[in-house]
């Protein structure tokens, strides 16, 4: 082997990146501090958003007064996190979810996310995994309702019943129950006024992560999981998407992740099974894939499901295979 | 930027009314603190050297044994041409950098974030007030990152060397020489495609290999959406990892190796940097 790459300092060749971290990372501050001017934050304008930036101008809601560079800059800073349509805009922001029922009934669950009120529709929208956890257009619904409702320590909490002119409805908490639902009806009476302004929202998102897109038929299973990857210090639980194609196999990849971290042929698995140990969906089973590049470790509220079906594949696939052979 | 208006109250749409309290005036040129970093208060200020363009640095501590580092800033936010944002930028990773070198940790704030006074209080209290409220969180964090760098990663493929060995990418070179220059563009665009179909295939089966590799010498790491891609390559992974300062030289090694292995890697390595993608302290975030 040969030596050690050495990394670089060089200003001429890092400057990119270095202006991008600067104006993307850092530690957060807290929001009510940072500098305003007649109750608009003055921060950042021109230059690409903090996420803080973004949030603390959201918080303020009505964006009726702002001139057309503070609201581009906020466009901009929110499409790069939820896909916009053209010409919509960001009414308010707040930390929420929904509420999420399978088909059939029998798995329910509160998905927490933000939830965004823009001039075109009401978003739950979840940023890592991210994923739009549920969206309605302001014109189908016909009505929120704030339902009260008891939680477990006893203590009342206001969600909000959306209800659509077809029938369907959802539920969603919201940081301001209140608030949000005040904002939906001005929304949807058209008293948020925001002009119309040149150049729709760049729309990044949707397109760009589908990549090849998923194949129907051959797609056979697909949820949200965890994976636990192995770090120098202790290992960490990531959370994504898992999928299992008969023909691409089992895959497994982070919504921020350019690629499937784990790719597994129906034959490159030597071994499925199911284990106890402490996971991030708080049940006592892992899902352990072994194959000849390593073993992997999967969390999900559905490992039975996932153990069956991959453990089926692989064993079939082996069968075949032999039966190839000896023929 | 929309004038306040006169009598000082919000209009219909601007923050509720009763958030106001009465006789409470924002004035715009009240004096502001520029934030660079925030540090352990054992920090000497003597190491900080000058911040944006030039302005003299101080640092605001408390007792809780942290400080930020800062300058007044009464104007407004920065705000100009591309190259003056740029050499800003600088000058603020700069101060960032200094700072890290002393302390051995820092948390960096990024770019324009300035502390207002308001609510009856200067921006000194203010930010005072949240770092001691927060110094908890803050203090865990720069334990966290003491000694620990921010490396950068991109490993991408070139994608003629890639498809070197193809049989579709050598036929569709050769049908190319015999054919008019019409034909020859077409299928030069064809030969394009496929060569760079035949490194992203390549590419999805390097990366769980590689991702594992680095993260294996990594405490962290995160993909970095935003790629320097030269044209004619195809990117593998874009990450930035945060690694003891000791195992710096494994990682190099381990990339060493990475570019034998695969004759289409290229592959970018920069650092190390001060840990600022790993700066965040999410506990500190709104709910």
């Amino acid at each position: 082997m040969g030596e050690a790459m050495q990394p670089t300092r060089d200003v001429r060749a890092t400057l990119p990146d270095l202006v991008d971290v600067l104006l993307n990372k850092g530690v957060y501050l807290d929001l009510d501090l940072i500098i305003t001017v007649a109750d608009i934050p003055l921060i950042g304008v021109n230059l690409k958003a903090t996420i803080a930036g973004m949030e603390t101008m959201l918080e303020y809601g009505m964006m009726k007064n702002w001139d057309e560079r503070t609201r581009a800059w906020l466009r901009d800073s929110v499409s790069r996190q939820v896909p916009l349509r053209g010409g919509e805009e960001v009414i308010a922001k707040m930390a929420g979810g929904h509420y999420w029922q399978d088909p059939d009934g029998s798995f329910e669950t509160w998905r927490p996310g933000s939830i965004y009120l823009t001039t075109h529709r009401i978003i739950a929208f979840r940023r890592d995994p991210e994923e739009i956890l549920w969206q309605a257009n302001l014109y189908d619904i016909a009505q929120v309702v704030l339902q009260t409702e008891s939680s477990i320590g006893g203590e009342k909490r206001s969600r909000l019943l959306v209800e659509k002119h077809d029938g369907g409805t959802a539920l969603l908490s919201a940081a301001q129950p209140n608030r949000l639902r005040d904002l939906v009806l001005k929304a949807q009476s058209g008293t948020v006024e925001i002009e119309a302004s040149a150049g729709g929202p760049s729309t990044r998102g949707q397109a760009e992560r589908g990549g090849k897109g998923d194949d129907p038929d051959t797609l056979l299973f697909e949820g949200d999981v965890w994976y636990q990857e192995q770090r120098s210090g202790s290992p960490i639980w990531r959370g994504g998407t898992a999928k299992y194609d008969s023909d691409e196999g089992f895959s497994w990849k982070a919504a921020l992740d350019r690629r499937p971290a784990i790719r597994l042929k129906a034959t490159e698995m030597t071994a499925v099974r199911a284990e106890n140990g402490h996971t991030p969906v708080g049940n006592s089973s892992i899902l352990i894939l072994e194959s000849e590049t390593g073993t992997y470790r999967l969390a999900s509220d559905r490992v039975e499901q996932w153990a069956q079906l991959l453990h089926g594949v692989s064993q079939q696939k082996r069968e075949d295979d032999d039966d190839a052979e000896s023929q | 930027m929309t004038e306040p208006a006169d009598d000082g109250m919000p209009t219909e749409t601007g923050k509720p009314a009763e958030d106001k309290k009465p006789g409470e005036n924002r004035k715009p040129t009240e004096p502001g603190l520029y934030v660079y970093a925030v540090v352990p208060s054992t920090l000497s200020p003597d190491v900080l050297g000058t911040g944006i363009n030039d302005a003299p640095l101080k640092l605001i501590a408390v007792a809780e044994g942290l400080a930020a580092v800062v300058h007044h800033h009464d104007a407004a936010p920065f705000d100009g041409a591309d190259a003056d944002v740029e050499r800003w930028i600088l000058e603020h990773g700069g101060v960032v950098e200094r700072s890290w070198e002393a302390a051995g940790t820092v948390l960096p704030m990024s770019f324009n974030v300035i502390v207002a006074a308001g609510d009856g209080s200067t921006a000194e209290q203010r930010l005072a007030g949240w770092l001691g409220e927060s110094a908890a969180e803050l203090t865990e964090r720069l334990k966290a990152l003491q000694g620990r760098v921010e490396l950068r990663i991109e490993i991408s493929l070139d994608q003629h060397a890639a498809a070197e060995d193809s049989c579709e990418a050598a036929d569709l070179r050769e049908e190319m020489v015999q054919r008019p220059p019409g034909v020859q563009r077409l299928l030069q665009k064809r030969l394009d495609k496929t060569e760079r179909e035949i490194a992203e295939r390549l590419a999805d089966g390097l990366y769980p290999e590689y991702r594992r590799r680095l993260a294996a010498l990594s405490e962290d790491l995160t993909e970095n959406r935003r790629a320097h891609r030269p044209p004619g390559t195809v990117s593998v992974l874009t990450v930035a990892v945060l690694a003891h300062r000791d195992d710096v030289e494994k990682i190099g090694l381990e990339l060493t190796s990475i570019g034998e292995e695969q004759p289409a890697a290229q592959i970018r390595f920069l650092g190390p940097w001060p840990p600022y993608s790993f700066a965040d302290v999410p506990e500190l975030g709104a709910g």
